[in-house]
């Protein structure tokens, strides 16, 4: 099985007739937590609703607005454009006074990749021990490929992103691109 | 040799002739052929030897259930599997199949002397011959036992084949592809459910493949085979053929193993070879039909013996007559089939012996319209034929008296005791079992999990039936998952239903001591065996089966298991139901080890953490070490240097000048929060609160046993944000800890913890040079002495990059440690590497970190330190808050065991001779001229050759050795006592000078 | 492998997601410098081992991270029901009437 180099250049990783595994430019990535009490507030500084409901996601009102997932119950995954921290941090900073919160920047933490194509789901299987029919288009999850925690957001029926921490990428990328090859044979 | 295939009869393609080689020698077979159909169609039944008498053999069935005929299988280099049964491997142009257990030839076979010292040979032969003399067992009996043991003949080479896996999610899964289960899924599918439908052949259609005569709602078998597979893959069913379902386990989930390439002349390279699936199913369909049971009779095992139903299945799905000549011996009804399909395709019957006085009137007729002669109330006592059975003995039996035998010639011998549902996967699931006396044998009772049984598995006999009960059980389980169902009836023409009796032995007039009448064919176990094993006081069936091995072969007793509990409850005295069932454990047929490690093989056997660092280290040469799943560089050795040398100078080189270390894997969490500074008080030893925004403080973590479970150095960034830094090993585990008294204990703390670990590549640099390289590199913070003191923190840039700059050090010289996000972690690497050229700098790796900090006395947890070890017995007492109510395993640090005398504590070891280094790991003793066994009061935990000191060092655990200071130790090895003289911790730099420049 | 209810993300999911973490009800006394060495040994160390109800923990390790209870028969291995920690012991009663 390849394994793949440390150094993330965003590029299709490996692709066929059954799917294509693209790695992502780098985002700004943050993990939010914050009391229900102090929510609103929150919210009213991401200019979105933060979800209630695990593996629920919004989207802010600005253009390339920020994306929370929530995934857990006082847990969010915020993403936006690379370059969009520093205004989220002032936001929430501001915020930080009447509503004390955790908002810890992970740009660097994981890598992630887009899994698109007409097997898209089924290559998934082979990691992840989920029934992938109860993740529907537009939501997302915390949950386990091949032993690692990943976030996997399902984007479209055939199109997900799964973010992983950055040292169990090769490990994990390398099953996709097994994968991709396998599933073209079926 | 006789041709013994039917021009156009089968499923086998006659217009695609086969070549495989068997032996050596090239075998004409047929495109759908088993290694077993195309040898019989050549009139081969002899196939192998058997395990333990190198008796010869043929296959006995047709299917996976085959005890008798293993062969080893080649498909090319590597690609060589032992005891594959002839009777499921579909053969292809290049497959090389060899027999087992001969020597030299199958035909010819020393071993086979076993077979004439039967009488030595019996149940518990390995226990009683092999107990005396007791001198005899390492040099005699163990070395034959393992040259006789096995069977066939392990691979010697790396597999070169790979394997898959694959989760699967369903509605209905539907186990066997026979009338009763494409019935199922047709059902369960038109409900609007998924559905997965999965069969061990390699078509579906089980029973319905040997049966092409029956007529199903007006269409011909075979036809209706194939539109319902149409119909069930127009509905989206999942339809895998060449899968078993090898075990069913809690919950639903039913392990699958898919073969997918061995049947195959020139495989796809990236095709797997099998795929392992973990399908979770709401609903399961067991539909697995019944297998046929043997009649135990003297000489059963002869080649050209074999099951009616067998017989059948070779002649109408691969269109071989298995002989010229048959004798057909039964107490079930279906035999009477096999006789008349194997007569109507000119194969003479010469008798059909039924143990039953009055056959059903109409089997009669049938009978006597092919004008085969009928012996009712007959029983075989004998066979005879060396390679292949030649003839049968028949006796009349008459009031319990059996008569004078006489010979019928033959060249097989078809035998039917009936059907035993195969309940293998619902005894998986601890479902129990009920003895039917009507059909002798145990159906399914008490259900445990969401599970239907359908058909000839519930004891229903006929296709009709089973197509019936099949739809029934669809609908079930569709209406079990909330869906409406349709069941209507179909109608089945030709169906065959039919009943029968049982037996243990067949009765005989010969001497039952004499008989071998194998119950176990593959384990070569007899029923003279079984009753021995009773006489010599087994009571259980488990005692039984353990002491006759019946049932313990690789057919898991498929064949051997209700045979072997009816003759030992007749030996017992009792009813069957009260000696019961041995367990059916998974999996269902053996599995390749390949199939159940899946991808996880090679490098992709575990997860390979690596840094953002690692391939710069890869790159010049390091050699690695593991450290939990991180893989670290190790040491880097230049051109020559052996590990020694180049740890030798990576420590020179760090202490007098400066030292480079990727520390990226250290544990990261960052806890934030208004109470994060109380959670700190309560999960550390340390005080906290007065600590200072920018300033760092070395943090100590017991368990609340009083144990030391980590360590680390933890900088305050604001008032409301601590960096945590953890073990390596330690992170996940510390973090886990974290949220546990976080969330259980104190809910109520607002504070949040996040773990950054993967966030920040960790540079360390250290050596009296290390501001000197990395001061030109900082903006934004004024890094001299004075203003950054020894465990300062601060934000800065470094490179240009945004940094979280730490003073600190694990070394005992000045040391930084940069953090900066991982995707620049290579490229500042390498600017200090090529910037450190000036300072003559080297890189170093965990060993010299190793050496550096145990040169000051600085512990390792988990190496010093074992989990009974408390911060007293660390000699870090001094790291523990007093003045703090409470903190995680203040309150242990009081129980008398931990406050006791002669703890073992942690001191330093210096050898008396100055020059040999310990091993770690070995065992001190404080007189060595005691007797074995000696008292042994610790271990050394560390050592090494240092240059600091000039001398080997070592840590040590060592009872009441805070006290021993001087003393004189002693530490026994293979060559010889070593003594060393106890001493503190610290051997360079006792004053901390040099943290300080 | 089991299927478990994460009574926080509200979905039965494989058991490959959640981590065992030990009996549940174990509290930590508020004051552990009140306790006797007995009391503070019973906290450590002294687990109820039942066969049967195990009234346990579980944390859904790769999911919400949560810890919550759970009972679980430690004989069929399955699970009664699962609920947040913090919450009271479920009337386990109750529960087997509702299951019947």
């Amino acid at each position: 099985m390849t394994v793949l180099p440390t150094n993330f250049v965003p590029e299709p990783l490996a692709t066929s007739a059954a799917a294509t595994v693209t790695l992502l430019a780098p985002t700004a990535r943050f993990s939010l937590r914050v009391w229900p009490e102090d929510r609103a507030r929150l919210s009213a500084a991401l200019t979105l609703e933060l979800p209630v409901t695990i593996g629920q996601r919004a989207r802010g009102t600005a253009p390339d607005g920020t994306e929370a997932l929530c995934v857990g119950p006082d847990e969010w995954i915020l993403v936006a454009p690379d370059g969009a921290g520093p205004a989220i941090e002032a936001a929430c900073g501001d915020a930080y006074c009447d509503a004390p919160h955790s908002l810890v920047a992970l740009p660097d933490r994981e890598v992630s990749v887009r899994i698109e194509g007409p097997k898209a789901a089924e290559l998934l299987t082979l990691g992840c021990p989920r029934d992938l029919d109860a993740l529907i288009a537009g939501q997302g999850r915390r949950t386990v490929f091949d032993g690692v925690s990943v976030i996997l957001w399902r984007d479209a029926a055939q199109e997900f992103r799964l973010d992983v921490w950055r040292s169990f990428a090769p490990h994990v990328l390398a099953l996709l691109e097994t994968g991709c090859r396998e599933l073209a044979l079926d | 040799m006789t041709d013994f295939r039917v021009p156009g009869r089968g499923r086998v393609d006659h217009d695609r002739p086969v070549k495989f080689r068997f032996d050596g020698e090239t075998i004409h077979g047929l495109s759908g052929d088993t290694v077993a159909s195309a040898l019989l169609a050549q009139g081969r039944h002899l196939m192998g030897r058997s395990f333990k008498y190198h008796r010869p053999r043929g296959p006995v069935a047709a299917g996976s259930e085959e005890p008798n005929a293993l062969i080893g299988t080649s498909r090319g280099r590597g690609r060589f599997e032992p005891n594959t049964r002839a009777t499921v491997q579909e053969i292809f142009p290049g497959l090389k199949a060899t027999s087992q257990n001969k020597y030299p030839s199958l035909k010819f076979d020393i071993g086979a002397v076993n077979d004439r010292a039967y009488m030595l040979f019996s149940a518990g032969f390995y226990y009683k011959t092999f107990m005396w003399p007791r001198s005899f067992w390492d040099r005699v009996y163990e070395p034959f036992i393992r040259a006789a043991a096995g069977l066939g003949v392990s691979p010697d080479k790396v597999d070169p084949d790979h394997y898959a896996s694959r989760n699967l999610h369903t509605d209905v899964l539907v186990v066997g592809a026979g009338p009763a289960g494409l019935a199922a899924a047709r059902t369960a599918a038109e409900a609007g459910l998924r559905v997965t439908l999965v069969d061990e052949n390699a078509e579906v259609g089980g029973t319905l493949l040997s049966e092409p005569q029956a007529m199903i709602g007006g269409q011909a078998a075979w036809d209706w085979v194939a539109a319902e597979l149409a119909a069930l893959e127009a509905l989206g069913v999942r339809v895998m053929t060449r899968t078993t379902a090898i075990g069913y386990y809690h919950q639903n989930m039913v392990g699958l193993c898919q073969k997918l390439t061995d049947h195959l002349e020139t495989p796809n390279p990236d095709m797997p070879r099998e795929r392992l699936w973990r399908v979770r199913a709401s609903q399961v369909v067991l539909a697995q039909g019944a297998l046929e049971k043997p009649l135990v009779f003297d000489g059963n095992d002869r080649p050209g013996v074999m099951l009616a139903g067998s017989a059948q299945t070779f002649l109408n799905r691969y269109g071989v007559r298995v002989g010229d000549r048959a004798v057909v011996v039964t107490s079930h009804d279906s035999a009477w089939y096999a006789a008349f399909d194997l007569a109507d395709a000119g194969t003479r019957i010469a008798a059909i012996v039924d143990t039953r006085v009055e056959p059903r009137p109409d089997l009669m007729a049938e009978a006597a319209a092919r004008r085969i002669k009928v012996l009712a109330g007959h029983t075989v006592s004998g066979t005879a034929g060396r390679l292949r059975v030649k003839s049968v003995r028949v006796n009349r039996v008459s009031g319990g008296t059996v008569g004078f035998g006489r010979q019928i010639d033959c060249d097989c011998l078809l035998m039917s005791g009936g059907w035993t549902p195969s309940l293998h996967l619902f005894s998986h699931t601890k479902g129990s079992l009920k003895w039917n006396e009507t059909q002798n044998t145990f159906l399914p009772d008490h259900v445990t999990e969401a599970c239907q049984i359908a058909g000839a598995g519930r004891g229903l006999w006929g296709i009709g039936a089973a197509l019936n009960d099949g739809a029934a059980m669809g609908a079930a389980a569709a209406r079990a998952l909330g869906r409406e169902a349709e069941v209507g009836t179909t109608d089945v023409g030709n169906d065959r239903p039919g009943t029968g009796t049982s037996h243990t032995e067949l009765p005989t007039d010969r001497s039952a001591a004499r008989a071998r009448a194998f119950v176990d064919f593959q384990n070569d176990v007899t029923a003279k065996d079984l009753r021995l094993a009773v006489r010599e006081g087994m009571r259980s069936i488990e005692h039984v089966k353990r002491y006759t091995t019946n049932g313990m072969a690789t057919d898991q007793g498929k064949m051997s298991n209700i045979n072997g509990l009816n003759i030992a409850a007749d030996a017992l005295g009792k009813p069957a139901p009260q000696v019961g069932l041995t367990t059916f454990r998974p999996p269902y047929t053996p599995t390749t080890f390949g199939a159940f490690a899946g991808y996880h093989r090679g490098t992709h056997f575990e997860a390979t953490r690596k840094t953002p660092i690692d391939g710069w280290a890869e790159e010049n040469g390091a050699v690695f070490e593991p450290v939990s799943q991180w893989r670290r560089a190790w040491y880097f050795p230049r051109k020559g240097e052996s590990m020694d040398d180049a740890v030798l100078r990576e420590c020179r080189t760090t202490r007098e000048s400066v030292g480079m270390f990727d520390a990226s894997t250290l544990g990261k969490i960052e806890v934030v929060g208004p109470d994060a500074v109380e959670f700190m008080n309560r999960m550390y030893t340390n005080p906290w609160t007065k600590l200072q925004p920018g300033r760092a403080r070395y943090g100590l973590l017991l368990g609340d046993d009083g144990f030391i479970r980590d360590d680390g150095v933890i900088g305050r960034l604001s008032d409301d944000r601590f960096h945590v830094t953890t073990t390596t090993g330690g992170a996940a585990r510390v973090l886990n800890m974290m949220e546990d008294y976080l969330q259980t204990e104190w809910p109520d703390l607002k504070v949040w913890l996040t773990s950054t670990t993967e966030q920040w590549a960790t540079i360390a640099l250290n050596g009296p040079n290390a501001r000197k390289l990395l001061e030109p590199f900082v903006e934004g913070l004024d890094i001299s002495p004075e203003a950054f003191p020894h465990m300062a923190v601060g934000e800065c840039t470094v490179a240009g990059i945004p940094a979280r700059l730490f003073r600190v050090s694990f070394t005992g010289e000045l040391g930084f440690e940069v953090n900066i996000p991982a995707r620049h972690g290579r490229a500042l690497w390498e600017t200090l590497f090529a910037a450190g050229q000036a300072f003559d700098i080297c890189t170093y790796g965990t060993e010299t970190m190793h050496v550096l900090r145990a040169e000051k006395g600085y512990i390792i947890v988990g190496q010093d330190t074992d989990g009974t070890v408390t911060p007293q017995d660390a000699g870090i007492g001094w790291a523990i808050g007093k003045a703090k109510p409470d903190f995680v395993g203040k309150r242990a640090l009081q129980r008398p065991d931990l406050v006791a005398e002669g703890r073992k504590q942690l001191v330093g070891l210096l050898t008396a001779d100055g020059a040999t280094r310990l091993e770690e790991g070995a065992q001190i003793v404080l007189d060595p001229k005691q007797p074995v066994p000696m008292k042994m009061v610790g271990h050394v935990t560390s050592s090494y050759r240092s240059v600091a000191a000039g001398r080997p060092i070592a840590l040590a655990l060592l009872e009441g050795g805070h006290a021993r200071m001087g003393e004189t130790v002693h530490i026994p090895m293979p060559h010889g006592v070593v003594a060393a003289t106890v001493t503190g911790t610290v051997f360079h730099d006792p004053e901390g000078a040099r943290l300080k420049l | 492998m089991l299927l478990i209810h994460c009574p926080y993300c509200d979905e039965t999911l494989p058991e490959a997601e959640f981590a065992y973490a030990g009996e549940a009800h174990v509290a930590r006394p508020l004051d552990p410098s009140s306790t006797s060495d007995e009391e503070w040994r019973d906290f450590l160390f002294i687990r109820s081992n039942v066969k049967g109800d195990h009234f346990e923990r579980w944390r859904h390790a790769h999911g919400c991270g949560r810890f919550f209870n759970a009972v679980r028969d430690t004989v069929s291995d399955r699970f009664l029901t699962t609920y947040k920690a913090g919450a009271p012991r479920p009337d386990l009663t109750a529960l087997k009437d509702a299951a019947e």
